[in-house]
């Protein structure tokens, strides 16, 4: 916590910029003081890079660049510089994501406490230069904390947040902020720059943390050892109850940016209009906006619908969907992603886990948005008129790929 | 007292650190080089250093099991795809809060030259201020004697194994230490644990050179198990590399190559690939094209030490 005296009680107003979601990870990452910071461009984070390598050349950035020669050494080049301990900072996208794979879980392993920034896009296999969330749901069990966000301003909160939860003391652990690509990445948003002393005072408080352990040279200290049998489990333990105390974590870390900077965004989910609701209907990032929007206009129409924004997918906010999903009639989760084996969306299987928890009503799992296909106002429409019937007691299909549907 | 000090090999000179960083009674397989050289390198560079390293043969001692460890030193264990770009990060690091560290990457040629080659050229061509010790045992000896990149022609392996119609390797080694000087590296050079004060000597050029930007050194280390040699033999053969030019002692520094050991009348390649029985299924004829690859190589570094000189 901020101590008192310390802190006004609120950040000064920042100066307001119209830009990209790739410049607002780019200015919020430069804010936060990083030590080392590494870059390979990829359609659609590359200004990420470029625009941190213009701060650096124009010595606002006053950090160790470094240009690698692909996404594995962007990974091992922070996790290393994270272990020495320092600040590092590093973005990517697709299938960028998916050649720092090893490295990844190294990074989380090491318990490394890295802030990534990712453009989501659809993965190889079949080339798509378009958004999807793909990415990020084949890393689902790789030990990170993933965080999706829906607008500008968001992802340049986002990731200030984003350093508080990873170098917490008793968190460390690398955090993926997440945004649609395409859609996000090159859309220009007024974006309230926060003042860089306000920052700094946010981030504060992880400086009167105890020193969490790193290299010293000459010190019989190492990084990496063969966990051993009971060794190994011991660890993985502990990776797992570090990510327990993500959730709620994240919660007060983003109240206390509410009541800095003046905005919040509910920490692991945000729920709109779910307390009388009697269906819902989830979605996470962009879609999230438009959503918000029709359920407004459904409110108008009698159907009581609510929206849970998933902001945390992992650890997966369990407790939270629970509480705000108890009594809901029926289900509709919109997903910009497949699982495969399971022909449904991801979070939709997720939630299903839950469902004997907050009881087993009919849920819906739609597939849209895929490959940069709009997820429409008329999209949404059908899911919440399904969705609605459903809770009436109408037959329902479990899955459906609205794009083809269409 | 003065006659024993007399007697002492020249080499202790060289050494800014006396004292053992391993534990008592630890050992790698009998015979081994690379244990020579995990010794011998902190000896030469101080216990200061950081030494990044990879799964390999020397990971079971540098890794250490769960809290339990081997040896003192700070060590970094990452994955084989991943250790000239972990020791970029600690370098940088280090270097943006101004403290002086020696960065060790001590791996084998199979992380050096196949599935880590990648971001050793990386850091090569940013100039990273780091030290890249390669031990070449000529494959992937810890999974159990696979050919990597630098196996030479003809060797028999577990994955070119010498058969009814397979020779061995049907290809010559990768010349990593070559690769890695027109990288335009600040330093590189080939060593070998037969020539101790050569090696010590290029090890303490490292350290100063690393000031400047990357350093690459590429040891020669047989491997007894892999190779097939005598457990009492391993020097013999480090020395026999370099008596047959089959592994030259040079170094490129400021853009310059130079021999730091010439052989007056080099023996032939047989000289060495008899005392070892990964060669043992080869005819005269195939010697004969081994030969040929060592004579081509030398010649070639013997081009290369002419130029500017």
């Amino acid at each position: 916590m901020i101590p008192e005296g310390e802190l006004p009680m609120k950040a000064q107003k920042g100066q307001v910029k119209v830009i990209t979601g790739n410049g607002a990870a780019a200015y919020a990452a430069m804010l936060c003081r990083p030590d080392v910071v590494t870059s390979y461009p990829i359609t659609p984070m590359s200004e990420v890079a470029e625009q941190l390598s213009a701060f650096h050349a124009d010595g606002i950035l006053d950090a160790e660049m470094v240009e690698v020669e692909g996404e594995n050494s962007a990974m091992n080049v922070v996790a290393a510089a994270s272990i020495t301990g320092g600040r590092a900072f590093t973005a990517t996208s697709s299938w960028g994501l998916a050649f720092m794979y090893d490295a990844v879980q190294q990074a989380s392993g090491f318990r490394a406490p890295v802030v990534m920034a990712i453009a989501n896009r659809e993965t190889p296999g079949i080339l798509a230069v378009s958004g999807g969330q793909q990415d990020i749901i084949s890393t689902r069990d790789t030990g990170w904390i993933q965080i999706i966000v829906e607008d500008c301003q968001e992802i340049f909160d986002t990731i200030i947040m984003a350093f508080r939860l990873a170098e917490d003391y008793n968190i460390q652990l690398p955090v993926m902020v997440n945004y649609d690509g395409f859609y996000l990445s090159y859309l220009a948003q007024a974006v309230e720059i926060a003042a860089r002393e306000d920052v700094d005072r946010f981030l504060a408080p992880l400086k009167q943390q105890p020193q969490r352990p790193t290299l010293v040279p000459g010190e019989p200290l190492g990084c990496g050892t063969h966990g051993i049998e009971i060794g190994f489990v011991e660890l993985r333990y502990k990776h797992c109850m570090a990510m327990e105390r993500v959730t709620t974590k994240l919660d007060e870390i983003d109240k206390e940016f509410g009541e800095f900077f003046g905005r919040s965004y509910g920490g692991q989910i945000e729920e709109y209009r779910t307390g009388d609701a009697e269906i819902m209907v989830i979605a996470s990032g962009g879609a999230a906006g438009t959503a918000r929007t029709v359920v407004d206009a459904k409110r108008n129409e009698g159907i009581k619908v609510g929206l849970i924004k998933l902001r945390l997918f992992r650890p997966f906010p369990r407790k939270r969907l629970i509480e705000a999903l108890r009594g809901k009639k029926a289900i509709g989760v919109i997903d910009r992603s497949v699982c495969f084996g399971w022909n449904c969306g991801p979070t939709y299987m997720e939630l299903r886990a839950l469902s004997p928890e907050f009881g087993v009503v009919p849920m819906l799992s739609y597939i849209d948005g895929m490959a940069n296909l709009d997820i429409t106002v008329p999209h949404i429409e059908r899911v919440i008129d399904e969705t609605y019937a459903a809770a009436c007691g109408k037959p329902y299909q479990e899955v459906t790929w609205i794009p083809l549907e269409e | 007292m003065a006659q024993q000090e007399k007697k002492k090999s020249r080499i202790f000179d060289y050494f800014s650190e006396k004292e053992e960083q391993y534990a008592g009674g630890l050992a790698w397989c009998a015979g081994c080089t690379l244990e020579l050289t995990a010794r011998f390198v902190p000896k030469v560079l101080g216990k200061d250093i950081v030494l990044v390293g990879c799964p390999s043969c020397s990971a079971p001692v540098f890794y250490g099991q769960n809290t339990g460890s081997w040896h003192r030193l700070s060590y970094f264990s990452c994955l084989m795809t991943g250790v000239a770009s972990s020791a970029t990060g600690i370098s940088r690091y280090f270097r943006r809060i101004g403290k002086d560290v020696t960065i060790v990457c001590f791996t084998g040629d199979g992380c050096a030259a196949d599935v880590g080659f990648q971001p050793l050229s990386g850091a090569a061509e940013r100039n990273e201020h780091i030290i890249y010790i390669c031990y070449d045992n000529e494959g992937y000896m810890n999974t159990g004697y696979q050919r990597s990149s630098t196996t030479p022609l003809g060797a028999s392996t577990s994955t070119t194994p010498a058969g009814i119609t397979s020779k061995g390797k049907p290809t010559p080694a990768k010349n990593m230490p070559l690769i890695m000087a027109l990288h335009g590296a600040a330093y590189v050079a080939t060593a070998t644990p037969s020539h101790l004060e050569d090696f010590a000597k290029k090890l303490l050029i490292a350290k100063k050179k690393k000031d400047e930007g990357f350093v690459y050194i590429h040891v020669f280390a047989p491997c007894n198990m892999g190779w097939r040699i005598e457990s009492n033999a391993s020097i013999q053969v480090c020395r026999m590399a370099v008596r047959t030019n089959y592994f030259p002692l040079w170094e490129f520094e400021n853009g310059k190559f130079r021999l730091t050991q010439e052989t007056a009348s080099p023996r032939p390649v047989q000289e060495l690939t008899k005392l070892m029985r990964k060669f043992a299924h080869l005819k005269e004829a195939d010697i004969d094209k081994l030969q040929q690859v060592v004579n081509e190589r030398y010649a070639f570094i013997k081009a290369l030490c002419a130029i500017g000189n």
